[in-house]
């Protein structure tokens, strides 16, 4: 599986939305569930799926599913397949 | 720092200057309550046209729970006194209340709940039941082992709660005076922390359990025994997070996983599984599932149906 179907997934997982809601420019702002409890939970997500520990602040200031792949990137998660 | 609620012997309770008193007691006590404190019992939630400037609930977790409430929005400024009656909610080391509502939980976090005082009175716990015994050591046990594996505890409530864990491995699942300080440790873990899935099946199933099986003795305290297991063990399958910290605090995983088997419910786990499986989603949004130690997903209500087949044969010798 790429990185970007486990990504999808993890989406999908965490914020409770169906595969047609997902689209990987999906903003904060689209996404009710992406709220103080989504912050935890896809702090936690991401640390099960690419063993990747956000800080607070770095979990708090995501504001887009392009933020968590920007930030994944930097840690060596490879996107581009 | 929050502050902590004052720690009060019997004693020293029947002797405070509390002013004007409103006293309420749960049921099962209520007698035993009425001869020993100095006050007159009323029923709860009233007040008899008076202000108190305190009020001395005993009870389990909810009755105090909803003492909180009603302080706050009718005596405000009154010292809360709390009196567990039975160990394992924790609910006087907190400034959560639980309520039930309409059949659901609905969870309220504010510092006017945290009581004034609690007061250590383990007398009242002796004569529960054997089986309300044991869910009460359950719901101590979620309370701690959920708040080490938060995500949101810090290294010093993780080093609390291991230590914790170790000495609530040595208890026995029964009547113990010592039972009632090691549940208001493990309240005050998880209030500064969260709990997770266990809580989340337990908050979210209660109500319609109470609902579709009025005769099934349901509780808080029973769904938090029942679950823990199943849940500790997909913790332990899905995330290396169990592993690790459990190493990092020196903690026996072994040895906690053994208590969490005899504390298991295979009666109650086979009634509440078609619940588990109808609600599931509203498990998922539930808000300590979405704060505890995993990603819970929709693919794992499969381990909870398949657990059901693969427990008999890892449970300990009867209790």
């Amino acid at each position: 599986m790429s990185n970007r179907e486990k990504l999808r997934g993890l989406m999908v997982e965490v914020f409770l939305l169906t595969d047609e809601e997902f689209r990987f420019d999906l903003t904060r702002a689209e996404i009710d569930t992406w709220d103080s409890l989504g912050i935890v939970s896809l702090a936690v997500g991401i640390e099960e799926t690419f063993a990747y520990h956000l800080t607070p602040d770095e979990a708090t200031r995501l504001g887009s599913v392009q933020d968590v792949m920007t930030v994944l990137a930097t840690r060596g998660v490879d996107f581009a397949a | 720092m929050p502050r902590e609620p004052l720690v009060w012997t019997l004693d020293q309770l029947t002797q405070a200057p509390l002013g004007a008193v409103q006293a309420w007691a749960t049921p099962s006590v209520y007698s035993r309550v009425e001869s020993v404190l100095p006050y007159r019992l009323t029923p709860p939630f009233t007040s008899g046209g008076v202000v108190p400037e305190s009020v001395v609930v005993v009870g389990g977790g909810a009755l105090i729970d909803e003492a909180k409430v009603w302080v706050r929005d009718n005596a405000p400024g009154a010292r809360l006194i709390a009196v567990p009656s039975i160990w394992g909610s924790g609910a006087e080391a907190t400034p959560i209340a639980v309520l039930n509502r309409h059949g659901r939980k609905q969870i309220t976090v504010d510092d006017a709940f945290l009581p004034y005082a609690r007061v250590l009175w383990p007398e009242l716990g002796a004569t529960v039941p054997a089986s309300r015994a044991l869910h009460a050591c359950g719901d101590c046990w979620a309370h701690a082992l959920e708040a080490f594996l938060s995500p949101l505890a810090s290294e010093a409530i993780r080093a609390e709660m291991a230590l914790l864990l170790g000495e609530l491995s040595a208890m026995p699942l029964s009547y113990d005076a010592r039972w009632f300080d090691l549940s208001y440790r493990a309240g005050a873990g998880q209030a500064r922390a969260s709990v997770g899935l266990t809580h989340g099946i337990a908050h979210t199933l209660e109500g319609a359990l109470h609902e579709q099986q009025p005769d099934g003795n349901w509780s808080h305290a029973r769904l938090c025994a029942t679950f823990l297991w199943p849940v500790m063990e997909l913790t332990r399958s899905t995330s290396d997070k169990w592993q690790t910290l459990t190493r990092r605090y020196d903690l026996d995983g072994d040895a906690v996983m053994s208590v969490l088997r005899r504390l298991f419910d295979p009666h109650a786990y086979h009634r509440a599984l078609p619940i588990l499986a109808s609600m599931w989603p509203d498990v998922l949004r539930d808000p300590c599932t979405r704060t505890g130690g995993i990603l819970a997903r929709q693919s794992h209500l499969r381990h909870f149906e398949q657990f059901e087949q693969a427990a008999p044969a890892q449970m300990e010798p009867q209790r």
